[in-house]
């Protein structure tokens, strides 16, 4: 029996190692990231585990099933339980070949006793695998068990792996279509999470749930958990950014410009600069708020670095309503009506036509001291049955709230531009002044606030060494986040 | 067929026929009956168990709950159209892909957006409105709805007034006498600040008066310092604004002082 084994042990070594050249050397790198995980899990240092994920994330090109299965062997006892579960996700290969890796890491891993940090580990290696080789509804069933999993494992050192698992069970039911199922679930994570403190998962879940929720437009049920659920300071800046992001769509949704403005802008300045997409998606969004603030979006921001082909409706918009003409404003949203449907801002574009008369109204008053009615609607070119009265009414409501200083003269059917005082001889610049300063003030305050200083470093200064991890670390970081964004945009 | 639901059901028949004659004290007694039988069906929301007769049990529900949203609507019961309005949602979103469409839900998608514009809600009102697909939105009863907001927002009054003629459903019309108050507020504000004065046929006309007498007396109630001479409403006394004549010494003390205190923390 053993010779047989030995038999064919010799057979395989030679034609694994020759067929792909690669093998050996992610299969090192998986090997290593185990024992990195290992070490992490004794030790309890949950730094450790995040540093193994993010390794990872950088293997992921790499993965192939002959790879996994070999990594599966090692990590796992065969023949045990997690083993036999997890495998059937693999593509069936060559019989013989499984054997033989059967049989080369029995004696390696028999002898240890398995941690659910490699269980879940393989989990995600594995869900990587499947998504890349774009086997979504193999994904699916992995992601389900893995989760059905993680619900009996309750140890801080898992919830970095849990965090990416979540994510990518919540990935593939995008994929293919049905975030609407697994609601539920996430719910019931979320839950779980919040019970056991894990502020990561929490973060996380949130943010898939915001997503599910705005995936189906379901404004109002996205706003009432967020300003529900727990909120604490950030752990990872990717998931802020979205967190962000979700915040700002949400609040564009209900009026709320002003604020809505400030987290998208925050979104897309924190985003890191590999995420075009999402960097793209905040833009056209925030592009948008600012119109129907009434301010105009310089033009800088649609000339970004590889932005400017996504931008360009969102740019002839902005055009349509600086210069206030609704023929144009009208053009441009048919124009783009497919990209405005595919961003789903078709109806914050509708609501901007309210600031298109505005701005058009606003160059009338300007240039002309008096002008009549008549005039003005041929000038904005409203479209109605009875146009005089209409620009009467418009024109009223747009003295009423302050967009222009005017008044109406009714029998005569004129608008008469009220003449603009001198303005250096009352208190506004002395406001205007004041809230500069204020705001500058303020930002120096915020910046010292926010400095941080790492722990110990009085202690030990940094080797060069460390350094260099430290970059290594922040690069892949920026990378993951980079790929993820592609993936869902 | 299950004897609950036969009993339901003829329950329901009873209150469309007193539904029928406008006889609603009846229905709304009824009414609660059935809301009460209802609650024993274990496949309606929240739990959506799959019974063997669930898509009956939702049909027949769905059916009572839309009837109660317009028995809400006849009895002018703005609460009571909130309540049953958000008890029928479910059926639409949720067990939508369970049920034949309702001919009844797009004009009660419509009317539910025409509440929450009366009742100057428009947060909601953009909330509902992305929760609905591009086909619904050309449906007229939902278009109304969005029309008229649009026409609220740029201020083309005239165009929401006159939009109530051209209502797309019989139930429409008591949320329109409703906007048209809100619309007479709206006009009345936003003359103020417009005009300086206007002849009084000119304002009975944009207030949208039958009779001078009625315009004289809204002034009276609502806006007391609107001034009448001569045929003519003054709606605004001169006002000056005077350019600033003396510095506001104390803030800007305050603030410079201000300034001092933080330049001081920074250097």
């Amino acid at each position: 029996m053993t010779q047989d084994v030995e038999m064919k042990e010799k057979d395989h070594t030679t034609p694994s190692h020759s067929v792909t050249t690669v093998v050996p050397s992610t299969f090192q790198n998986l090997k290593e990231i185990a024992s990195l995980i290992e070490t992490g899990s004794y030790t309890k240092e949950v730094r450790r585990i995040g540093r193994a994920v993010r390794l990872t994330i950088s293997l992921r090109r790499k993965l192939t099933a002959s790879v996994l299965s070999a990594f599966l062997d090692f990590a796992l006892v065969p023949g045990s339980e997690a083993h036999t579960r997890l495998s059937v996700y693999l593509p069936k290969q060559d019989e013989h070949e499984m054997e033989v890796d059967t049989a080369t890491s029995v004696s390696q891993a028999s002898g240890k006793h398995l941690l659910p940090e490699l269980e879940i580990y393989c989990y995600l290696l594995l869900l990587l695998f499947l998504i890349d080789q774009k086997k979504y509804n193999e994904a699916k069933a992995c992601s389900s068990a893995s989760i059905a999993r993680l619900k009996n494992v309750n140890r801080r050192t898992v919830d970095v792996i849990a965090s990416r698992l979540y994510f990518y069970y919540s990935y593939s039911y995008e994929l293919t279509g049905e975030l609407a199922e697994i609601r539920g679930n996430l719910l019931a994570l979320h839950r779980i999470a919040t019970l056991r403190h894990d502020e990561l998962g929490q973060e996380t879940l949130l943010n898939l749930l915001l997503r599910n929720y705005l995936h189906y437009n379901l404004y109002d049920q996205a706003e009432k958990l967020r300003s529900k659920a727990p909120r604490f300071e950030a752990h990872s800046n990717q998931q802020f950014c979205r967190y962000l992001f979700y915040l700002g769509k949400i609040r564009t949704i209900q009026l709320e410009y002003t604020d809505a403005k400030e987290s998208l802008l925050q979104a897309a300045r924190k985003a890191p600069l590999a995420a075009r997409g999402f960097r793209i998606q905040c833009n056209k969004w925030a592009v948008l708020v600012r119109l129907l603030l009434g301010e105009i979006p310089e033009r800088t921001i649609f000339m970004q670095k590889g932005m400017e082909n996504a931008l360009k409706p969102y740019f002839e918009l902005t055009n349509a309503v600086r210069i206030g003409d609704l023929e144009l404003f009208r053009n441009v949203a048919e124009k783009f009506a497919d990209t405005f449907n595919a961003d789903r801002t078709h109806n914050l574009i509708v609501r901007l036509r309210h600031n298109v008369i505005r701005t058009g109204l606003r160059n009338i008053n300007i240039s002309y001291s008096r002008i009549s009615l008549a005039d003005v609607a041929k000038k904005l070119r409203l479209n109605s049955q009875n146009p005089i009265a209409d620009a009467e009414s418009i024109v009223s409501k747009a003295i009423h709230d302050g967009a222009i200083d005017a008044t109406l003269d009714h029998t005569n059917g004129w608008m008469v531009s009220k003449e603009t005082g001198d303005i250096y001889s009352t208190n506004e610049p002395q406001i205007a002044f004041n809230s500069r300063i204020a705001f500058c003030l303020n930002m120096h305050n915020e910046a010292v606030r926010a400095l941080r200083y790492p722990p110990n470093t009085h202690k030990e200064k940094e080797s060069a060494e460390k350094r260099r991890e430290r970059h290594q670390q922040e690069q892949e970081l920026a990378k993951h986040i980079a790929e993820e964004d592609d993936d869902d945009f | 067929m299950d004897p609950k639901l036969t009993e339901v059901s003829q329950l329901f028949e009873r209150f469309k026929a007193a539904f029928l004659r406008n006889d609603f004290d009846t229905c709304t007694r009824l009414l609660s009956q059935l809301k009460v039988s209802l609650t024993q069906f274990r496949s309606l929301p929240p739990l959506f168990e799959a019974t063997p007769n669930a898509i009956d049990e939702l049909n027949l529900a769905r059916d009572i709950y839309e009837h109660a949203v317009v028995l809400s609507v006849k009895t002018e019961d703005q609460d009571a159209f909130e309540r049953d309005f958000f008890q029928l949602k479910p059926y639409y979103t949720d067990a939508g892909n369970r049920l034949p469409p309702s001919p009844q839900e797009h004009p009660i998608l419509g009317l539910n957006l025409l509440r929450l514009l009366v009742q100057n809600r428009i947060a909601e009102f953009h909330t509902e409105l992305e929760l609905l697909s591009s086909a619904a939105m050309e449906n007229p009863c939902i278009k109304h709805a969005v029309e008229l907001e649009q026409s609220f927002m740029e201020g083309a009054y005239n165009r929401v007034l006159s939009a109530r003629q051209t209502v797309p459903h019989e139930t429409y019309v008591y949320f329109m006498d409703l906007l048209a108050k809100t619309v007479r507020d709206e006009i009345s504000g936003c003359s103020e600040k417009a005009y300086d004065f206007l002849a009084i046929s000119d304002a009975q006309k944009m207030l949208l008066f039958s009779s001078e007498q009625e315009l004289l007396e809204y002034i009276k109630e609502e806006h007391s310092e609107w001034e009448i001479k001569n045929d003519f409403v003054y709606l605004q006394k001169a006002k000056e604004s005077t350019p600033c004549k003396e510095i506001p010494s104390l803030q800007l003390i305050n603030q410079t002082l201000s300034y001092a205190r933080e330049l001081e923390r920074i250097v």
